[in-house]
């Protein structure tokens, strides 16, 4: 999703030679090729075929891999996103190698340092020749770490654009009908943290609280194949089979999924991207997590995170009661937050032409 | 965690892989047999996990004998290879041993790619990380120590730094917790071996050379063993200097060189020495021309003027201070600090650059109570 812009900006600029790389650290062929497929994104011409594995292991896989790709290649700049293993490995790899590294969606910060994502994140930026900041904290948080502001620019949003390029055709997506659910007459439910997901506790106070939901409104849960092996696990299965209008769904295409949350009338995630596209659709938000590390999505956007309790979880009065209000008070909708504007690839193929 | 009187020790995984490191870590292993013998209110448990990167096994097992470092607990026999290969087999294997161990602390060395290893692969495993020789930059991102020391640093839990300019550099990258200026734990090293190496070590006499009579010489860099050119103007250079210059060989350099490892001039190639040796060569030598940091280091502790064939240093205070100069890797440069050296006045400034001798004490101390 964060791809397919660049790759599109690149070519339209005409200046630059490009390989993608798929590390293949999503392994779940049906969603990798399903995004590919959908967003016209070019088959990459690369496939490290890394698969999962404990952190540390497939971060170092990643790493062995993709250095003879950059050794054979000897590229002018190594281009990364967001902040998964793949973007401090490859990164890594490429510093290592002398070649120039750019981070796309550089600057997140969650001060959460259990977050694997968020030393992920802290590591690529320190390490990157270019940071392109998808928010104006994010340029603060950059600044804070003393990172030379000379090599941070503020871009606006890759995924935004995306969204904004694919918005009318995911208007045309059937899958409303296919569900059986009415615009405006559900919320969609997303879930793949550890924190939320791995525990016992914690997956089954969120299920009590989408019983609660359950009750007034049709829920809809496309689900990662994590949560769905835990649910099973817990043995919360017979629970979920009881709620009539509890609807899971495999993981969703893109267009599908766009559809389908511009459509409800809220979205309760723990993802990070979900936070920012429900910004820009104008549906609320409601993030299972105790920080975020794109807060202006709160400030400019439709976005709230639900309380924490103890456990690190919320409770599912926290849920009920954070939909309540999020559905009465309509916050945040018809903001935008600055250069959210559907050109952030090409101002990102500009700077790296400076560069 | 009291249980009928019973504590539970504190559980910690030490990684190391390269020479320097088994120094370092020696001091701070001392340091905590020292705190388990006295009365402490928690015991420490030390790990110690090997990566291989220094392969020569002759090499790695003389300084573990010779530093009384506890025998790895594993060795994950890693070996040489480029730095992503390297450290992507690190990686995987000391998030094994880590989720076996499930330590309280993992605690790295300096600045090689077992550091990175070790940090990143703690800190995903939300294992706090204590990082000794914290804080330390050259500012020149093209040297692999430097992103490692940079990644290192922003992962760690504590920061031990060795120097107050250390500490003025992570503040400088926002990092103001856990940073404790406790010293360097080489100096502690220094002061314990120094006396035992002077009794102990034949290595003046192997090498034919008197005290304050020659100069020693190392070169195991490879932004200068795998440039031919920077290579052979350092070569040249001490080849012609009026003194015999020392040069213990590390494998990469011999096998860089070829044919062209002899000696000739001035110069005169020995294979490398273990610890004690090294700091006998170090003591005596009337200059030293390296650049290793840990050399200019322990030129200093023996108040050795250092010549650096580097370009810039991470030990800045030392060229403040009149004890070192850097010369970069070229020849002309090198010679007239090797003059500069051999004419040398000491500064009457900069003494406890490195604190008391005292590092690791403060290190295990710290990390007992945190």
């Amino acid at each position: 999703m964060k791809i397919a812009p660049l790759m599109e900006a690149f070519t339209a600029s005409g200046q630059f030679e490009s390989v993608l790389v798929h590390t293949g650290q999503h392994y779940d062929e049906r969603m990798s090729e399903l995004f590919f497929r959908q967003l016209g994104i070019p088959e990459p011409d690369i496939n490290l075929e890394v698969g999962s594995g404990g952190h540390g292991a497939q971060t170092g896989e990643v790493m062995k891999r993709f250095e003879p790709v950059v050794e054979q290649r000897k590229p002018d700049w190594v281009i990364v996103v967001g902040d998964v293993n793949s973007t401090i490995a490859c990164a890594l790899v490429a510093t290592k190698l002398g070649v120039r590294v750019a981070h796309v969606e550089a600057g997140l910060r969650s001060y959460d340092r259990t977050m694997p994502e968020e030393i992920n994140r802290v590591l690529t930026d320190a390490i990157s020749d270019l940071l392109l900041a998808s928010e104006p904290g994010a340029v603060e948080n950059l600044r804070r770490e003393g990172i030379d502001g000379a090599r941070v620019q503020f871009v606006g949003n890759v995924m935004i654009d995306t969204l904004l390029k694919h918005r009318a055709r995911a208007d045309q997506s059937r899958i409303l009908e296919e569900i059986g659910v009415a615009p405006g007459r559900y919320v969609v439910v997303t879930l793949h943290r550890p924190s939320n997901v791995d525990r016992r506790e914690a997956l089954g106070e969120l299920l009590a609280a989408f019983e609660r939901i359950a009750a007034e409104t049709h829920v809809v849960f496309p689900m990662h194949p994590r949560t769905r092996r835990n649910l099973e696990q817990f043995g919360f299965g017979p629970r979920v089979e009881r709620l009539a209008r509890l609807k899971i769904t495999e993981p969703l295409g893109y267009l599908d999924y766009l559809k389908l949350m511009s459509a409800s009338s809220a979205v309760l995630t723990d993802s990070g991207g979900v936070q920012e596209e429900t910004t820009i659709l104008g549906v609320p938000c409601l993030t299972l997590r105790p920080t975020t590390e794109r807060p202006i999505t709160i400030t400019h956007g439709t976005n709230r995170l639900v309380p924490v309790g103890p456990g690190g979880f919320p409770s599912q009065e926290a849920v009920v009661g954070s939909l309540r209000t999020a559905l009465t008070d309509r916050r945040g909708a018809g903001l935008h937050p600055p250069m959210w504007d559907g050109r952030a690839a090409e101002r990102i193929a500009q700077c790296l032409l400076k560069a | 965690m009291s249980v009928e009187g019973v504590t539970t020790p504190i559980r910690l995984v030490t990684v190391v892989g390269a020479r320097p490191q088994f120094v370092k870590a020696g001091a701070v292993s001392r340091a905590i047999a020292a705190h388990n013998a006295a009365p402490a209110p928690r015991s420490i448990i030390e790990k110690i996990v090997h990566t291989g990167q220094h392969y020569d096994a002759n090499m790695s097992d003389v300084f573990f004998q010779e530093l009384g470092l506890p025998a790895p607990a594993y060795h994950l026999g890693v070996g040489s290879g480029s730095h992503g290969a390297q450290t992507g087999a690190m990686l995987a294997g000391i998030e094994r041993v880590l989720l076996d161990e499930r330590p309280d602390w993992v605690l790295v060395y300096g600045d090689t790619n077992s550091t990175l290893a070790g940090a990143l692969a703690a800190s995903k495993l939300g294992i706090p990380v204590a990082h000794v020789e914290a804080g330390l930059r050259s500012f020149n991102r093209r040297m692999a120590e430097e992103i490692n020391r940079v990644l290192t640093d922003r992962v760690s839990t504590r920061r031990y730094c060795p120097t107050r300019r250390a500490v003025a550099n992570l503040a400088a990258e926002g990092m103001h917790d856990g940073v404790v200026q406790c010293g360097d734990v080489m100096y502690d090293s220094v002061l314990h071996h120094a006396a035992r190496a002077s009794a102990k070590s034949r290595v003046l006499e192997r090498c034919g050379v008197a005290p304050r009579e020659y100069v020693l010489a190392t070169v195991h860099r490879a932004e200068n063993t795998d440039d031919g050119e920077r290579l052979g103007a350092i070569m040249a250079a001490l080849a012609q200097a009026d003194v015999p210059v020392i040069l213990p060989l590390h494998p990469r350099t011999r096998a860089r060189l070829g044919e062209g490892a002899a000696s000739g001039g001035s110069l005169r190639l020995i294979d490398p020495v273990g610890y004690l040796d090294m700091l006998a060569l170090e003591r005596h030598a009337r200059a030293i021309i390296s650049d290793s940091g840990g050399v200019q280091k322990e030129a200093y502790f023996f108040r050795v003027p250092c010549v650096t064939t580097r370009p810039e240093t991470e030990w800045v205070e030392l060229v403040e201070a009149g004890w070192n100069r850097l010369v970069d890797a070229d020849r002309l440069r090198v010679r007239e600090g090797i003059a500069w050296a051999l004419d040398f006045s000491p500064p009457t400034a900069g003494d406890g650059l490195y604190g008391d001798g005292r590092a690791a004490e403060r290190i295990v101390a710290d990390l007992a109570a945190a």
